[in-house]
């Protein structure tokens, strides 16, 4: 009996003993580097250097040496995760879900070592590099469990006398998860944990900027026992994603990145290749544009470092971070002034060193693009951060910038930036900020700063958003507890750590069976 | 006066002291406006739906625009309340008309405003004159609070350190022609100043993060160094209050730090704050004593001790994130630990002074039978309160010939509803120890070992 699920605590990072160890495993780490990652199919891995990545905040440091996977490769590791579904696919719920847990068991023993190494390799600063290595735990723990729970106790039938009805969940196939770099951990094994607990085989394409924590968790869910032609490791750039999305044998598409990524993989998979025997299913999550509303009577001493943390931590680079607030003229002076002040003082510096609120984007095209949107602000609108940041000259720096007063069809206001610019809008009034909240095409996260329970329950009906966070910041959400993924083009509706995302990676099928003999119920 | 204190004649102690307290305690005697308070504290107190209902309604209050936007916001969250009071059911009627809301608005405004009033002495420090003086009169000195909207800008945390600047003179020009009060005034250490700000290192820095506390000590040292030359220019107290356990480490390193640059070591009289809910507070003041063991200053080092006002924040905070939380969870720890800690404290002088924040009887008690066994004057220790909450046993401490400071915040309804949602919490919690006095526990029951 497994005991019943819960978050993997983050590092108590407010105790300098628990911020001295991530140092020390940094220092480790950084003497291992550059690491080498093969691509990875079945016993076999091909060692390479077809693929590098790097420091973003300091590129000269190169963080791992990959090999990326030729259209060959691609084929050979679909064929062998046909190969090995069968075997894995007939192993029974509770052994696949005792591999996973077994990886968990090792991440948590690296957990040092692999916020490190998200700390180097994506920037991401040690507070949410560790939160990362726990919600990958969370994803092998919770998933685990589900799975468990689907095989065991799937949903019951109408049963009446003389037939016996039974539903079950049966793998799909071959999953192909197509990965992010801003959550180089969880979100990768989140999608491959819960094609593996659900009995499918998986190939992992990870980012190309983060091969190096892609292999750390290959290797983990190999170390605690899933088999080499369930889980195969194929980094490459684009055309290594593209090639599986449109293999007739991949059966399941988990895809979390951008949006034109996003909508391409769904109308490929949307044309059945010849010889194809089934209809590709994709689950997407595809980014937002993300609003936080704030109501006359919010605590502007909540709302500010609220909005703060939702819009720049980790420089803006989460599919929920906010990245417009549109406040009641009644308070958007106060509320603008006291952003403005609390942005200036953000510190905008290297991941690995404590207190950096802002930490350099993942890659220079990144850092041209936050640029872009800077500059439109300033010419379009009025620029509210007044403060010249100091920030190292290596390194893809992006400085925090708060706009407003910008024209109604700006692309600050339409746009995913995924980097530390925020726009601000007055509105006359919590209906008003609702009515251009329902305009947008994304629907994933929303925030609301009230006080009065009448107008939340009124902004939650007019939400289109998947996740609506009252009165705290929008980023952050937890297996288990906030079940994450949005609405309209962010995605197709998945709840990623929620009690229905497996049901994603199965095919139900219903068994009935006649139990009548010669007139007799048997 | 370093030395071990006999159990037994500690218990003993504490059944006089604490006797001599109860007597001087006031018996019923109540204002009409304080009862009504009393009141709907104490129906606050039975009913857990209508308590956060009218905390919430008490949160919102300066951030409605008007009497009909508060008394939308009232009914709003009284609509949570399944089975009502009557005197509920009534204001939910009266907000079904804009006249019935403007009424119920103003009366729900008075209410929240007079209740602010009990905890809250002025809204500047000027207004604030009367309070101090007539307390002085009365045998009791204060320390000064200034309330505050949260420090998130370098500008707010300028502004407060000017607000803090400023109050140290005009609490200087206040106390200036008081007469004189010996027992407040001075102890077996030497004189101790009569203007006594409490400042919050918050408030001084927008930059205090839990996991990189040297971020905030940098950006606070150089607004509490500013004071520190004030307050020692005025012969002023400066004392640091202490806050979350996410900021703890930072504020005390800070304290250290700044009290150990030499150009403080002649003054100003300053103090820190242990909290002893906090589990690993024995280490931490051990770690304070062993500094100021080899610190050698003009005045000695103030430690007030208090069981600490966050521990919803912090037992939250814990069961959120899955650690273990920071504070003992079981009252009857934290009572022990700063029992333990008292006598820690009262062992260390002079190398320290000693106040004893607490309105628990048997705390109290205990810290003053302690003092008697150890062979210390009254003055020699002192005892806090809360303004509003605490005024009953500062009373009876001033009569009893105890030293009582009375901790004053200042500030206007918008700062200051945050303090008073905590203090409101405070007096409507079961487990408090006013209101199981107010409930009639029998003496013996509250002097007794936690």
């Amino acid at each position: 009996m497994i005991a019943p699920f819960r978050n993997e605590p983050v590092l108590e990072l407010r105790r300098s003993p628990q911020r001295d160890a991530l140092l020390e495993a940094l220092g480790a780490l950084d003497s291992d580097l550059p690491l080498r990652v093969p691509v990875w199919i079945g016993d076999e891995p091909r060692m390479g250097d077809e693929l590098t990545s790097t420091d973003p905040g300091d590129p000269e440091r190169v963080v791992a040496v990959s090999a990326a996977a030729t259209p060959a490769e691609v084929e050979h590791a679909v064929a062998r995760a046909v190969e090995g579904a069968p075997a894995w696919a007939a192993t029974p719920a509770d052994a696949r879900a005792g591999a996973l847990l077994r990886a968990a068991a090792i991440l948590r023993e690296r957990r040092h070592r692999l916020a490190a190494l998200a700390v180097r390799e994506c920037a991401k600063p040690w507070a949410e590099a560790d939160a990362d290595v726990c919600e990958a735990i969370d994803f092998l723990e919770y998933y685990a469990r589900g799975a468990i729970a689907l095989e065991q106790a799937p949903p019951g039938l109408l049963q009446l006398p003389g037939e016996r009805n039974t539903l079950a969940y049966r793998p799909r196939g071959v999953v192909a998860v197509i990965a992010p770099w801003n959550f180089p951990l969880a979100i990768p094994l989140g999608m491959a944990a819960a094609g593996l607990a659900t009995g499918n085989t998986v190939i992992l394409k990870p980012a190309e900027q983060a091969p190096g924590c892609a292999l750390e968790l290959v290797r983990a869910l190999r170390e605690g026992g899933v088999p080499g032609d369930a889980i195969a490791l194929l980094p490459g750039e684009g055309e290594v994603g593209a090639a599986l999305v449109r293999h007739r044998d991949v059966a399941t598409v988990a895809f979390t990145g951008s949006v034109a990524v996003g909508l391409d993989i769904l109308a490929a998979a949307a044309r059945v290749p010849a010889g194809g025997r089934h209809l590709t299913r994709v689950v997407a999550e595809m980014g937002g544009k993300n609003c936080v509303i704030v109501d006359a009577d919010a605590d502007l001493d909540d709302a500010v470092p609220g909005i703060v943390r939702s819009a720049f931590d980790f420089a803006g680079q989460k599919c929920s971070a906010a990245s417009r607030v549109l406040v009641h003229e009644a308070v958007a002076d106060a509320l603008i002034t006291r952003l403005a002040g609390a942005v200036d003082v953000l510190v905008v510096g290297q991941a690995d060193t404590f207190g950096t609120a802002v930490p350099p984007v993942i890659e220079h095209a990144a850092q041209e693009r936050v640029e872009r949107y800077a500059e439109l602000g300033a010419r379009t609108g009025r620029v509210l951060t007044a403060r010249a940041f100091d920030v190292p000259s290596a390194g893809w720096f992006c400085p925090p910038t708060v706009a407003c007063d910008l024209p109604g069809d700006s692309a600050l206001l339409h746009e995913e930036i995924f980097g530390p610019v925020l726009a601000v809008e007055r509105v006359p009034n919590v209906d008003a900020a609702c009515d251009r909240v329902a305009e947008l095409a994304f629907a994933l996260t929303g925030g609301l700063y009230c006080r009065n329970p009448r107008t939340v329950d009124h902004v939650v009906q007019r939400s289109p958003v998947g996740n609506l966070y009252v009165n705290r910041p929008i980023t952050g959400a937890m297996v288990g507890r906030q079940p994450f993924g949005g609405n309209r083009l962010s995605g197709t509706g998945s709840k990623a750590g929620g009690p229905d995302y497996l049901l994603h990676f199965v095919e139900p099928q219903v068994v009935t069976e006649n139990t009548v003999r010669h007139g007799l119920v048997v | 006066m370093v030395g071990v204190v006999d159990e037994a004649a500690v218990e003993a102690g504490i059944r006089q002291a604490g006797g001599e307290l109860a007597a001087a305690l006031p018996q019923g005697a109540r204002g009409p406006m304080r009862a009504l308070d009393d009141r709907a504290m104490d129906f606050a107190s039975q009913d857990a739906e209508l308590r956060a209902a009218l905390f919430r309604f008490v949160d919102v209050v300066p951030a409605c625009r008007s009497l009909d936007d508060l008394a939308r916001h009232l009914t709003g969250f009284l609509d949570d309340v399944e089975d009502p009071p009557q005197p509920i059911g009534i204001a939910m009627r009266m907000g079904d008309s804009r006249a019935g809301r403007a009424a119920l608005g103003a009366a729900a405004a008075a209410g929240v405003r007079r209740m602010a009033h009990r905890f809250i002495v002025g809204q500047t420090p000027r207004e604030a004159h009367g309070v101090l003086r007539g307390l002085w009169d009365d045998g009791v000195a204060a320390s000064v609070d200034l309330l505050g909207e949260a420090t998130v800008t370098a500008d707010e945390a300028d502004r407060y350190a000017a607000r803090c600047a400023s109050a140290l003179d005009d609490l200087a020009a206040v106390y200036a022609p008081l007469p004189e009060r010996p027992l407040l005034e001075r102890d077996s250490a030497g004189p101790t100043p009569r203007v006594n700000l409490s400042v919050k290192v918050s408030a001084l820095t927008p930059l205090l993060r839990p996991d990189a506390p040297e971020l905030g000590k940098r950006d606070a040292a150089v607004r509490l160094r500013g004071l520190l030359r004030r307050a020692r220019e005025l012969g002023a107290h400066l004392h640091i209050d202490i806050e979350s356990f996410d900021s703890r480490e930072a504020v005390t390193e800070l304290v250290l730090e700044l009290l150990g640059e030499e150009e403080f070591r002649d003054g100003p009289s300053t103090g820190l704050v242990v909290q002893a809910y906090l589990r690993d507070s024995p280490a931490l003041l051990e770690r304070i004593l062993a500094w100021a063991a080899t610190d050698r200053r003009r005045f000695p080092l103030t430690i007030r001790l208090v069981k600490g006002a966050y521990w919803d924040h912090e037992v939250v905070e814990a069961r959120q994130h899955g650690w273990e939380a920071p504070v003992f969870e079981v009252k009857a720890q934290s009572d022990r630990n700063f029992e333990a800690l008292t006598t820690t404290l009262l062992g260390a002088r002079p190398r320290v002074r000693v106040a004893i924040a607490s309105h628990n009887l048997r705390s109290v008690a205990n810290a003053i039978a302690v003092n008697r066994l150890l062979g210390g004057a009254p003055a020699d220790v002192e005892f806090q309160v809360l303004r509003g909450l605490g005024d009953d046993l500062q009373g009876a401490l001033a009569a009893s010939g105890q030293r009582v400071r009375a901790y004053c915040p200042v500030g206007d309804l918008v700062a200051g509803m945050a303090y008073l949602v905590r203090r409101l919490l405070e007096n409507t919690s079961n487990e408090s120890f006013l209101a199981e006095q107010a409930a009639g526990v029998p003496l013996d029951e509250l002097l007794a070992a936690p």
